[in-house]
């Protein structure tokens, strides 16, 4: 899995503070060209892992390379080619935003000539036209969080790592920041931790699990879909007596339970069948009940990636108690 | 260097961005004038030493409120994640700091010079001793700025870090007064050399010894060192 050539290469990598283990024993890489999606429940160690990767902490053990540079030894090195935002923007608010721009654009070594026109570069991609003269203390929530993705992506560094970059916007904003962090990820590593399920499968190539300071899973969105498939579901709406239709449905090989709305207005039933993820199993329940009652509609809904978080989450969760 | 520079231009910006800085100058500055007056006035003695001496006072008092903010407030406002990110070693962060802080202390010891226009009006003063005076008074501000920025990096919050930066200086400041309580004569040396005032009153005389430039130095070294050995450490 690890490649020589991988932007951000995290190598059994643990960190404690005292004797609370925050991280333990991760590994796993992101190459160039990819986005990254990190979940996980608050307080499973995402944010500890963003900060061992952009340097802030260092681990207890283990080793975290960015851009081949080792974190413990070359950090200063690395950071030149890193892109950091952290879960909580990090503004100094008696600055403008042009003057904290510029400070940054100078510490990442952004040459003088070439610094108006890198400030030019993220202030549009970021939209902030309107208030690069404004004090950040007077700016709005939506303005900050944007403000600090313009200075993680000051000086296009190789990677970037963006701790929730899209809390605390509205939609239309939502959606812009996504447009900028897909475009990015084109030619950069992008490692980006969201609690948005739907915002991973939008725009990342590979999601990793992460709870109770484990990785537990990473795979591409519909690869961790796939791993899912025997929880698949398939729903129904039939007009018939819901206990005759229930054992009807239960007689049939390959469904495990079936669970029923009441019937609506027009008498219809909403029923949910789970199902193993066997071929033509939709087909074989479309006869038997099309046999005997009016079938409206029957629709196989493959796991969203919600319930591969939950399951995973949650199994985790049955370990922890038993252990 | 860049880097140093850059942090030190934010440092200046953000000084006079709060109003931290004006108070300290306004203060100072008036504080200094009161001593002047009553010094110079009412002894008739056209010296600056009694006034140098007060400032000397003043500043152990207003030093913590400068270097309070210096990393403290960096913690506080979340700041920090990005500093210590970004390619900066620890040690170009704290010299940034610190020159921004010694600009505030160079603002001020400028300020009082005001003083001295009544002075050579109205007397003869000798301008080697006023400069000696001078020159440790900036010393002696270099080195309460390095030990305010100490615990200014050791604590996240920003009051703490000005009450003990102040309980430091002081006893640095009065801990000649136990030499009389010693009878070996090797802490009674001892405990002289470790007390800022003793050293400052050399220079406020007209007397720039090498010891005591070399202490203040050292001073200043070891607690910028330590500030930054800190950050390394805390990663």
């Amino acid at each position: 899995m690890s490649s020589p050539a991988a932007a951000i290469v995290l190598d059994a990598v643990s960190k404690r503070y005292g004797s609370r283990t925050i991280i333990r024993d991760v590994s796993f890489t992101v190459d160039h060209g990819e986005i990254v999606g990190f979940l996980g429940p608050n307080g499973a160690g995402k944010t500890t892992t963003m900060r061992l990767i952009a340097g802030f902490t260092a681990a207890t053990s283990g080793r975290v390379m960015v851009a081949g540079y080792d974190m413990a030894t070359d950090n200063v090195e690395a950071a030149r080619r890193i892109g950091y935002l952290p879960e909580r923007p990090p503004l100094y608010d008696a600055l403008d935003v042009s003057a904290y721009l510029r400070f940054v654009a100078k510490v990442k070594g952004v040459r003088r000539a070439a610094l108006a026109a890198e400030l030019e570069r993220v202030t549009i991609a970021c939209h902030l036209e309107a208030v690069t003269r404004q004090e950040i203390y007077k700016l709005s929530k939506g303005y900050r969080q944007r403000l600090g993705l313009a200075q993680a992506l000051l000086g296009s560094p190789g990677v970037l790592l963006l701790d929730e970059p899209t809390a605390g916007l509205d939609p239309a904003q939502i959606q812009e920041t996504r447009e900028v962090i897909r475009g990015f990820g084109r030619d950069h590593a992008v490692l980006l931790s969201t609690h948005i399920l739907a915002e991973a499968t939008l725009i990342c190539q590979r999601v990793a699990i992460i709870h109770h300071g484990r990785l537990i899973a990473i795979d591409s969105p519909s690869g961790l879909q796939r791993a899912l498939a025997q929880t698949n579901s398939v729903s129904l709406q039939v007009t018939a007596p819901p206990d005759d239709l229930r054992a009807e449905l239960l007689s049939l090989k390959g469904v495990r339970a079936v669970s029923m709305l009441p019937p609506d207005r027009d008498g219809r039933l909403t029923v949910e069948c789970q199902v193993e993820a066997e071929h033509g199993i939709e087909a074989e329940l479309a006869r038997a009940v099309a046999a005997r009652w009016d079938l409206h509609r029957l629709e196989r809904q493959a796991p969203t990636l919600e319930n591969v978080f939950l399951h995973y989450v949650a199994d985790r969760r049955d370990e922890s108690g038993s252990a | 260097m860049r880097g140093a520079l850059a942090v030190y231009q934010k440092e200046m910006a953000t000084y006079f961005r709060s109003p931290i800085a004006y108070y300290v100058v306004a203060v100072f500055l008036l504080g200094t004038g009161y001593f002047f007056l009553y010094n110079v006035f009412l002894t008739g003695e056209t010296t600056m030493a009694g006034t140098l001496q007060n400032m000397g006072l003043l500043l152990l008092t207003l030093a913590p409120v400068i270097s309070m903010r210096l990393f403290s407030a960096e913690y506080g406002a979340g700041t920090a994640e990005l500093l210590l990110t970004l390619p900066l070693t620890p040690w170009q962060i704290v010299l940034g700091k610190y020159l921004g802080a010694v600009t505030i202390l160079l603002l001020i010891s400028a300020g009082t010079v005001v003083d001295l226009v009544p002075l050579y009006l109205f007397g003869t003063p000798e301008t080697t001793t006023i400069l000696a005076g001078y020159i440790g008074f900036v010393l002696l501000g270099m080195a309460c700025l390095a030990v305010g920025e100490l615990f200014s990096v050791l604590t996240h919050n920003q009051i703490v870090a000005a009450l003990i930066t102040a309980a430091v200086l002081l006893a640095f400041w009065f801990v000649g007064h136990l030499q009389d309580f010693q009878r070996s004569d090797a802490l009674r040396g001892l405990i002289g050399y470790l007390s800022f005032a003793r050293h400052f009153t050399d220079f406020i005389q007209g007397l720039v010894r090498t010891e005591a430039v070399a202490f203040y130095l050292v001073v200043s070294a070891v607690a910028l060192t330590l500030s930054a050995s800190y950050l390394q450490w805390r990663r």
